[in-house]
């Protein structure tokens, strides 16, 4: 018996305290075909955005931060919105849904948030990619869709696609950059916070996926609204048609990280 | 460096995924030493009305299962039958009072397992399979109250809180002692993590017990029989026995404690609180008439869903105990298909048997004339079976499976 929980605490055994290289986590990718020029006057439907905000435990657990929340879900909503007035786009925030309505659109969000996990896993990052989706890479397929029935969902007759984004962000407490720093002293690679966020842009007449960026290590200060304007500057880098460079995201994120 | 200070994330995300939604688990302390501690009820605490959540840490628990709920409330599990929903919630507010139950959000989630969570929200989520198994009102009561307690007394919170108290711990002892790369030091860590750990699943154990504690006293003050809360685990006992004579599997042990259990065992569970449980409300109601009735349009999907879990042990002693009120033609099909389900040879003869009986106690019953037909055409008797699955298509002729049982008999096959 003894044995057997030493190899259950064996299987405890993820890190608590991360060590190892961050390879590159930030890609994004375009249906092919498609193109939104600017000032092209489209109409984008907002999905009410998943936001965790909270702080890491010395202990590296998270410690969910209601305000912080809260302020990061505005910031965000007005940064988006600003930006995509900037390419002429107008953004529409998704209309309260009820009963049979509310249900679909969950199953959506679901759908959606599944449908990106695998695009992440399968397609983007090295580590998990699938043999088909490694060679759609380097043909530049990008070939993902919710299926038609996105039509349906509310809202959606009066958008021409819709927007959905997950932002993670953790921050790390004072005793965990303590244990970092001793870390450091000790040899002990010990990371501190974690700050990852993506975001799709989907047809609402065909459900295919037009657009998706991944970025698990983000600049920007959600809590804030400078801050909250860099993130979705860079959440929104390579989105169709925008105008923010590529040069100046990166400037902007690297003074940031 | 190969000194493990890596083991706490996933032993404190596993710990944690358990204290978010509470839940009666099914783990299982010698009663005879353990029942003494437990010999006084907790009393009740004095009700806090609508208390809003204090601090950063419980409001950022509440909002993180406030987000939970918005997709929860819209998910195709929940059941959203009002008459059972309004029954459930009269359970909850006959059990712990109705100023208290008021305000809780209940969610049946159409899950075949026995489990019920609360969530320091209060939205509790009650599992069909709870349903399945509990035989009266004061079971059921029983079980919420439980759940009713753990978010009473803001459980999720203070093992939020061991729980970070305990990751902090490890992780400074794990850099510091890396600072003196020594066996010894190596060794003292792995010690002081295993009893970190350990601590850890013991104070989930303890809210376990006060949980308990708490909910046999609010059936103390209910006009509900107390006693039935130590009767849901010894029931649980018998079908877990069930199952493992099933599978061949060694009897189990309900009295002893593994590392991470995250309940006590059962036999300690049932042996405190029938101590707990006032004497004097042995001669009380259970509602079980009450609860046959307003559950018997459900016990059909709640058996169909419990048969696909294919446990068998389980399956059929649950079908068993419900047949002590007595047999009847639905309680004989779903035997019949649990059999036929797993389909030996062997099986096929008792579940002809068993529709049988369904067919002879409700000639009506499309379904039971369909498993009988199925099974009699494997057991080599035809002209019988074929015979059923006429009267199956006679009894239900826009069934789905129409055309497919049509081909199994002769002349009346699609085009023929």
């Amino acid at each position: 018996m003894r044995t057997s929980i030493f190899h259950l605490l064996g299987a405890f055994a993820i890190l608590a305290l991360a060590a190892g290289p961050v390879c590159a986590q930030e890609r994004s990718a375009t249906r092919q075909g498609f193109n939104l020029p600017a000032q092209s006057g489209k109409k984008i439907l907002l999905l009410r955005p998943t936001m965790r905000v909270g702080e890491q435990s010395t202990g590296g657990l998270f410690e969910p931060n209601a305000d912080w929340t809260e302020q990061a879900r505005a910031n965000i909503g007005e940064a988006l919105d600003a930006s995509q007035r900037n390419l002429g786009n107008e953004i529409i925030i998704a209309p309260d849904a009820y009963g049979e309505d509310a249900r679909a659109l969950n199953e959506h969000m679901a759908l959606f948030a599944a449908v990106s996990q695998a695009v992440i896993q399968y397609q983007f990052f090295v580590g998990n990619r699938l043999p088909t989706k490694k060679r759609d890479n380097k043909a530049d397929v990008f070939d993902w869709s919710l299926g038609n029935s996105v039509a349906s969902l509310p809202g959606a007759d009066g958008a021409d696609y819709a927007l959905f984004i997950y932002n993670r962000d953790v921050y790390g407490s004072t005793g965990r950059k303590m244990l970092q720093v001793v870390g450091m002293l000790a040899g002990v690679g010990v990371s501190s916070g974690e700050h990852v966020g993506y975001a799709g842009l989907v047809d609402l007449k065909t459900g295919d996926l037009l657009w998706l960026n991944a970025d698990a290590q983000m600049g920007g200060d959600v809590r804030e609204k400078d801050g909250a304007a860099k993130r979705v500057r860079q959440l929104l880098e390579d989105f169709p048609g925008s105008t923010i460079a590529k040069a100046d995201v990166v400037a902007a994120s690297g003074a940031g990280k | 460096m190969s000194f493990r200070a890596r083991g706490l994330a996933l032993g404190a995300l596993a710990f944690l995924l358990g204290s978010d939604l509470l839940g009666v688990g099914l783990s299982g302390v010698d009663l005879s030493r353990m029942a003494h501690a437990y010999a006084q009820p907790s009393p009740l605490p004095p009700y806090a009305g609508a208390y809003q959540p204090q601090g950063v840490d419980e409001i950022g628990l509440w909002q993180m299962m406030d987000e939970d709920e918005r997709a929860i409330a819209q998910s195709p599990l929940v059941v959203r039958d009002e008459a059972l929903n309004a029954y459930v919630r009269q359970v909850l507010c006959d059990t712990v009072g109705q100023h208290r139950c008021n305000s809780v959000r209940i969610y049946i989630l159409q899950v075949p397992v026995f489990n019920a969570t609360m969530a320091p929200n209060r939205t509790m989520r009650v599992f069909t399979g709870l349903l399945l198994r509990v035989r009266n009102e004061a079971e059921l009561g029983a079980v919420l109250a439980h759940e009713f307690g753990h978010f009473e007394s803001r459980h999720s919170l203070n093992k939020f809180k061991a729980a970070r108290s305990g990751t902090d711990l490890l992780a400074w002892t794990a850099v510091l002692g890396s600072l003196a790369p020594r066996y010894q030091v190596a060794r003292t860590y792995q010690n002081l993590q295993i009893s970190v750990l350990g601590n850890l699943f013991r104070f989930g154990r303890d809210q376990e017990r006060e949980a308990d504690r708490l909910g046999v006293a609010y059936l103390n003050a209910s006009q509900l029989r107390p006693q039935a809360a130590a009767q849901v685990w010894q029931n649980l006992m018998q079908e877990i026995d069930a199952s493992a004579l099933h599978r061949g599997l060694k009897k189990p042990r309900f009295d002893t404690i593994a590392f991470t259990a995250s309940h006590p065992p059962e036999a300690e569970r049932a042996g405190y609180l029938a101590e707990l449980a006032d004497p004097d409300g042995l001669r009380r109601d259970d509602g079980a008439q009450r609860y046959r009735a307003t559950l018997a349009p459900w016990l059909g999907t709640f058996l169909d869903d419990q048969i696909k879990l294919n446990d068998f042990g389980a399956s059929e002693y649950l079908i068993q105990s419900l047949a002590q009120e007595g047999w009847t033609a639905q309680l004989w099909h779903y035997r019949g298909e649990l059999y036929r389900m797993r389909g030996n040879p062997r099986d096929l003869v008792n579940a002809a048997q068993f529709y049988g009986e369904a067919v002879a106690l409700d000639a009506q019953m499309a379904d039971a004339h369909r498993g009988l037909g199925l099974s009699l055409l494997k057991t080599g008797q035809p002209g019988a079976g074929q015979e059923a699955l006429r009267q199956y298509l006679a009894l239900k002729p826009d069934a789905p499976d129409a055309r497919l049982i049509g081909m199994m008999i002769p002349n009346q096959g699609p085009g023929q």
